[in-house]
């Protein structure tokens, strides 16, 4: 992996076959598909703003939130119409 | 702000059980309204409101304890106790596929030609896709143990590759399986020989697909740094899951697919 921006003295040309040295160089939290963002997400979660761990993120939050009650209320209510309905004896 | 003189999690406030209750009648009334009136919007409601709770849930549960810290050891007992109880009911639940299969197999009657496989049904031969089957569940067990010792090895970088590995044989696993149900010469409806060999491995096709999701999300937080190398119970509740799975389908193949061919 020498593709990590290590502050180094040498001249840019790292041929790819030599970096196999370097790999003993990374420290453990090395930017290997990304870079760590758990401490800023420990932060904001931890804001002691009173709002519950479901809704502490925001309006993405609040769009999820409302869009599962719409569908589970509404379709709490659809239920009960559709099982009344079925409940009721069909003459022929 | 109060600090609490105990190591349990006090959560807040939640929607999501009522919520994910409600999806459970949904999903149940929207089957009756699929089997006995051809109506599927209930069930896909259902289905969709189950899959909306759970994602929000599990989230929640994340930032509860990746972020926020409320995962003290002894939080961290209660959820291996949780998981270890879990992972015992679904035994017996598949214990019950498995004794309906012996049930009719120990003894076959006179309507399935006194034998079994019963006449006229062709079983799978055991030595060609489920074999393979079983070599690449037991190397997915051996690449998930990997990527375990990586984890706690803090071997960031091998530890996605095996999650990653893991996670692929698993899909693997389900490919090749999916083209032997589309390819068997019997079907569900062939009598008891269908019924129980497809319940049964029907069941271990889904949990498969459940523990290869669960795996999944926790390569996911592997590749964001959620685990650490002393505290990644997540990942060790996948690990067992799918050791589960794998024990599951050994059970499978040995009475299933081997002596019952």
């Amino acid at each position: 992996q020498g593709l990590k921006p290590i502050v180094s003295t040498e001249s840019p040309a790292l041929i790819f076959g030599t970096t196999t040295k370097l790999a003993s160089d990374l420290p453990a939290t090395d930017s290997f598909l990304g870079k760590n963002k758990v401490p800023d997400l420990q932060k904001l979660f931890q804001q002691a703003d009173g709002l519950p761990v479901h809704l502490k993120r925001g309006v993405p939050d609040k769009l999820l939130y409302r869009t599962t009650m719409a569908l589970t209320i509404g379709g709490t209510i659809y239920c009960l119409v559709a099982l009344y309905m079925a409940s009721q004896p069909r003459n022929q | 702000m109060a600090h609490q003189a105990h190591s349990y999690h006090m959560v807040d406030p939640s929607p999501w059980p009522i919520f994910g209750a409600a999806a459970a009648l949904l999903t149940t009334s929207g089957l009756i309204m699929w089997f006995h009136y051809n109506s599927s919007q209930l069930l896909a409601l259902g289905l969709l409101s189950m899959v909306l709770v759970m994602i929000q849930w599990w989230r929640d549960i994340v930032r509860e304890s990746t972020f926020q810290g409320h995962h003290t050891p002894t939080v961290q007992k209660g959820l291996r106790y949780g998981m270890i109880l879990f992972i015992t009911s679904e035994a017996f639940f598949f214990l019950g596929f498995f004794w309906a299969f012996f049930h009719s197999s120990l003894a076959p009657t006179p309507e399935l030609g006194g034998q079994w496989p019963p006449t006229g049904i062709h079983p799978l031969n055991p030595l060609e896709v489920p074999l393979l089957n079983t070599a690449i569940l037991l190397a997915s067990g051996v690449t998930v143990t990997w990527a375990h010792h990586s984890i706690t090895e803090s071997n960031r970088k091998q530890a996605i590759h095996a999650l990653t590995l893991t996670v692929l044989l698993g899909l693997y696993f389900t490919a090749l399986q999916a083209t032997e149900y589309y390819e068997a010469p019997f079907s569900i409806a062939d009598g008891v020989y269908g019924s129980t060999f497809f319940v049964a491995t029907g069941f271990h096709g889904l949990h498969v697909i459940i523990g290869s999701s669960f795996l999944s999300i926790c390569l996911l937080r592997l590749i964001k740094f959620h685990f650490t190398s002393n505290h990644h119970f997540g990942f060790e509740a996948a690990a067992w899951y799918w050791h589960f799975v794998d024990v599951i389908w050994l059970f499978l193949y040995m009475t299933i697919y081997w002596w019952g061919s």
